[in-house]
């Protein structure tokens, strides 16, 4: 009896997995535009209307970093017709000859795009990439249990903070953010420098409570933390559901940063995916898109559909005097080994 | 039947369920919470099972999860049971040499694993996705399987296998009817463990699946950073109602018409 | 009776396909260059092994060594007791026993992961409960601590150590243990003289299963931990992802899975000779 249970199972088992598998098989004969980003980084809804404009199907896939990005489309071979790397992956990517050109006639709309992200220096005269949505990574406090005013870096190492304060999991971003408290440029490559702003991320030590860049947004909404290194978007976010959260771009400066679309290298379906970001970039479809997923939408002629709400949040739209304290990170080159090896230094605390 | 067990035993044991089902309680609890993100408790709702079942990615991932765990999990308690079984029979430098290699997956950490296996299959221009992720799953499950029915046998001796023979019984007959009986529960708790290893992971799948293969550890991991919705507490609360009923039912149908009341009952 | 003639085949041509030639591939790339832009360049190259010896690298593998061995003998002794349980109760116990085990590892690792962050902050339920239960006059910061990642590992990797210890006693002839008591042992003598021994097998497939993969987890030290503590295999990772230099992450890789085959080996040797030991005082 156990026997003949067992086996059953096995057939079973068997039959179920040939049958979805044959079922899987018979896919549709549509043209397939393959999508590969962060999660839930588009309006579902914007998505389906471009698969009933162009009668084709989207299918989307979801990676967590950059880094996992790289290491994928490296290897070759991936599949996909459209990715959205940050500023820093664009120049990588192109460096390594990994992404396409762009066929800009295929983007009219590239137009709508406000000047101050087109032509960016990661990717000068946008041969390959076209911004999709910017922010800064600046400071995060609550109100609630910070009375002082917060505008500066050097406000993280204050000694009241003692095992409340969250930083990004990111060694770029962290140590060019204590490059930047020293007044210098995020990405230095001279060695004393990085040292430098590396000892004095060690006398932070006491005061951080964790390193985290996926889910610090719930460490300030749950108000774990007082205070953070955050995004503007996502600082925005936990504004929305912590209203006791405040943003600021400190006045030493700080990192922008972008998501981009990008075209892989071999991708099957280019022209469908130029189309797509084309269709992307119509100020109607924009601007629902960007309601939809709340962070900043580069698209100028996108904002007179966008609701006073939106247009009105001061962590989705930055001022330009915010952003002319603003530095992009660049490519460090050899110097990445050095950012990398120290901070395992002053993560492992050895 | 003397009681082999103390009764510390038994308090232990259900304080150690307890401690196992505490996050799953929250889990359960959490999916009827109305705040999306904010980890509070903000007032009971159904709705999260409601949007569950309008979403697409969620299905496609988790149909993809569960075909791949069932077919990696046939495959590699097939080959695992084979390679336990094969190496009981080879001795010295040849049966360490492969229970070293049998040991490799079990050991490489998961982003080698994925990392070379997509660089092959890259090579080879196999198109990533289901399959690909299956061939992943099942290399590394089915050491844990041989491991699992190691352990089994080595506590096991030949003698019955050898008198089942001397009786003319053939090498099939042997080991459907005397082998497979006493490893069985070895082949089931590595078949557990494979399947519960294929559900979960993460790493490997990542960098070998392909477009519309995401399973559903990957669409998780790429949630977190906008905040993993409740939908996917409510699928996971799902999940664990699901299993414990398709197992009540297993074991109704195999005991229905089992009137052997000393036989003992498996798992499956 | 040749088992192995044809069930051998079949498993070498899997395991050479997709394991050896990725292997290999791995093994070649731990000796060759990179560019600046982290591809792999075809030159020799040792830099990979010599960096492993730099204090800092071989520091965080002595932390991943102490975790996984701290975490592999907690979780020994909370899972032997449950695993005895189990293997001795009704047969219907037996089967509720393993599958309830298993169940909550079905679902996902992270959710599990975050679903403990909610029990251990600071407003979380447990110090809630403390706090209302008077036993507490302010949360205690159990989250972001060595405790809260030993913990986490302990509980994900219990299945790994029942498993195997029940599969072994369950087999365990118990007619054994009443010819001990018969013969006036004392319960513990039982289990120590009678029990353990033929549990062995047992133990080691567990001890090797999680602390293998304890060694190799870093994502418990990054969400329970609040990634303030590094792994050996944080390095690794982080050597194919963000530093881009894919010879030290390989290289790094091999001398961690050789360390391991060389530790598993020892270990095993250090079991079957206290095990001839324990037999020949029997005797």
């Amino acid at each position: 009896m156990k026997r003949r249970g067992w086996t059953r199972l096995l057939a079973a088992g068997l039959v179920g997995v040939l049958s979805v598998g044959l079922l899987a098989g018979c896919g549709s004969e549509k043209e397939t535009l393959h999508i590969y980003s962060w999660a839930d980084n588009f309006d579902p809804e914007v998505l389906k209307d471009f698969e009933e404009k162009f009668d084709v199907k989207v299918t989307y896939d979801n990676y967590a970093n950059n880094e996992d990005l790289l290491a994928k489309i490296n290897a070759g071979g991936s599949g996909y017709d459209l990715i959205q790397p940050s500023d820093y992956m664009v120049k990588t990517m192109i460096e390594s000859d990994l992404l396409e050109p762009l066929d800009m006639n295929n983007i009219p709309n590239f137009e709508n795009i406000s000047d101050t992200f087109k032509d960016p220096s990661y990717d000068p005269g946008n041969q390959y990439s076209i911004v999709y949505t910017t922010g800064v990574t600046g400071i995060a406090y609550n109100t609630k249990y910070i009375q002082d005013e917060i505008n500066s870096w050097e406000d993280l190492w204050n000694p009241e903070y003692k095992g409340k304060v969250l930083l990004l999991d990111d060694n770029r971003e962290v140590i060019g953010l204590a490059l930047k408290k020293l007044g210098k440029s995020n990405s230095t490559t001279d060695e004393a420098e990085i040292t430098a702003a590396v000892e004095e991320l060690k006398t932070l030590l006491p005061n951080v409570l964790a390193f985290d860049t996926d889910s610090i947004k719930q460490k300030m909404m749950q108000e774990e933390g007082w205070i953070a290194s955050v995004w503007s978007g996502d600082a925005a976010f936990i504004a929305a559901e912590n209203p006791d959260v405040a943003y600021v771009v400190p006045e030493e400066g700080a990192t922008i940063f972008s998501d981009n679309y990008a075209i892989p290298k071999g991708a099957k379906n280019k022209e469908l995916a130029e189309k797509f970001i084309n269709f992307m970039l119509e100020p109607e479809v924009s601007a629902k898109n960007f309601e939809y997923i709340g962070y900043s939408n580069p698209n100028t002629k996108a904002m007179e559909f966008h609701s006073e709400d939106y247009r009105n949040n001061t962590m989705i739209n930055l001022t330009d005097e915010e952003l002319a304290r603003t530095e992009w990170l660049d490519n460090v080159g050899e110097a990445l080994q050095l950012y990398d090896r120290l901070w395992s230094e002053l993560k492992s605390g050895r | 039947m003397k009681k082999r067990s103390h009764p510390l035993l038994g308090i232990h044991s259900y304080l150690m369920l307890a401690f196992i089902y505490m996050p799953i309680l929250i889990i359960i609890i959490y999916s009827f919470n109305s705040a999306r993100l904010s980890g509070n408790w903000e007032g009971f709702t159904l709705d999260w099972y409601t949007s569950l079942f309008q979403n697409r990615h969620v299905r496609e991932a988790l149909m993809n999860s569960l075909t791949i765990a069932i077919t990696s999990t046939v495959v590699s308690t097939m080959l695992g049971t084979a390679a336990a079984l094969a190496l009981r029979d080879l001795r010295g430098k040849k049966r360490s040499g492969m229970n070293g290699l049998l040991y490799l997956p079990v050991i490489i950490p998961d982003i080698i694993m994925g990392l070379s296996l997509l660089v092959m299959f890259s090579q080879l221009n196999m198109p990533l996705g289901k399959t690909t992720v299956m061939i992943a799953h099942i290399t590394f499950s089915l050491s844990y399987v041989y491991v699992v029915v190691t352990a089994r046998l080595s506590g096991m001796g030949k003698q019955l296998e050898e008198a089942a023979q001397d009786l003319g019984a053939t090498p099939w007959q042997t080991f459907r009817h005397v082998t497979l009986p006493q490893i069985a529960p070895g082949i089931i708790s590595g078949a557990l463990i494979a399947f519960t290893l294929s559900l979960d992971d993460f790493m490997v799948s990542f960098f070998v699946a392909g477009p519309s293969s995401t399973t559903l550890p990957i669409y998780i991991y790429a949630q977190v950073k906008r905040g993993i919705s409740p939908e996917i507490n409510a699928l996971c609360t799902l999940l664990i109602l699901v299993s414990i009923t398709l197992i009540l039912l297993s074991q109704y149908i195999l005991n229905r018409g089992n009137n052997d009341k000393k036989h003992k009952t498996l798992p499956i | 009776m040749r088992n192995s003639r044809f069930l051998l085949p079949p498993v070498l041509l899997w395991l050479s396909l997709f394991l050896v030639i990725p292997m290999l591939i791995v093994v070649g790339i731990s000796f060759l260059s990179r560019d600046t832009l982290g591809r792999v360049v075809f030159e020799f190259n040792l830099e990979g092994y010599r960096t492993f010896f730099d204090p800092l690298y071989l520091g965080i593998y002595w932390d991943t060594l102490v975790l996984s061995l701290l975490t592999t003998v907690i979780c020994l002794l909370v899972s032997y007791p449950l695993a005895y349980y189990i293997a001795n109760a009704s047969p219907r116990v037996q089967t509720w026993g393993l599958v309830l085990i298993t169940i909550p590892f079905w679902i996902n690792f992270l959710i599990r992961t975050y679903a403990w962050v909610l029990l251990l902050r600071t407003q979380g339920v447990v110090n809630s409960a403390l706090l209302w239960l008077g036993w507490i006059d302010e949360p205690i910061q159990m989250l972001y601590t060595y405790g809260a990642v030993l913990m986490g590992m302990v509980y994900n990797f219990i299945p790994f150590m029942v498993l195997p210890i029940y599969v072994a006693l369950e087999q365990m002839d118990k007619r054994l243990l009443d010819a001990a008591s018969d013969l006036g042992a004392s319960r513990w003598k039982a289990f120590l003289h009678v029990t353990l021994p033929q549990s062995k097998s047992g133990i080691m497939t567990g001890a090797v299963l999680v602390y293998v993969s304890t060694s190799g987890m870093f994502v418990v030290t990054d969400i329970l931990g609040g990634a303030k503590s590094t792994m050996i295999s944080n390095i690794i990772q982080t050597q194919f992802l963000g530093a881009r230099n894919w010879p030290f992450g390989a290289a790094l890789s091999v001398i961690f899975v050789v360390t391991s085959l060389i530790l598993i080996l020892l270990f095993n040797r250090a079991m079957q000779a206290r095990h001839q030991r324990v037999g020949e005082g029997r005797a």
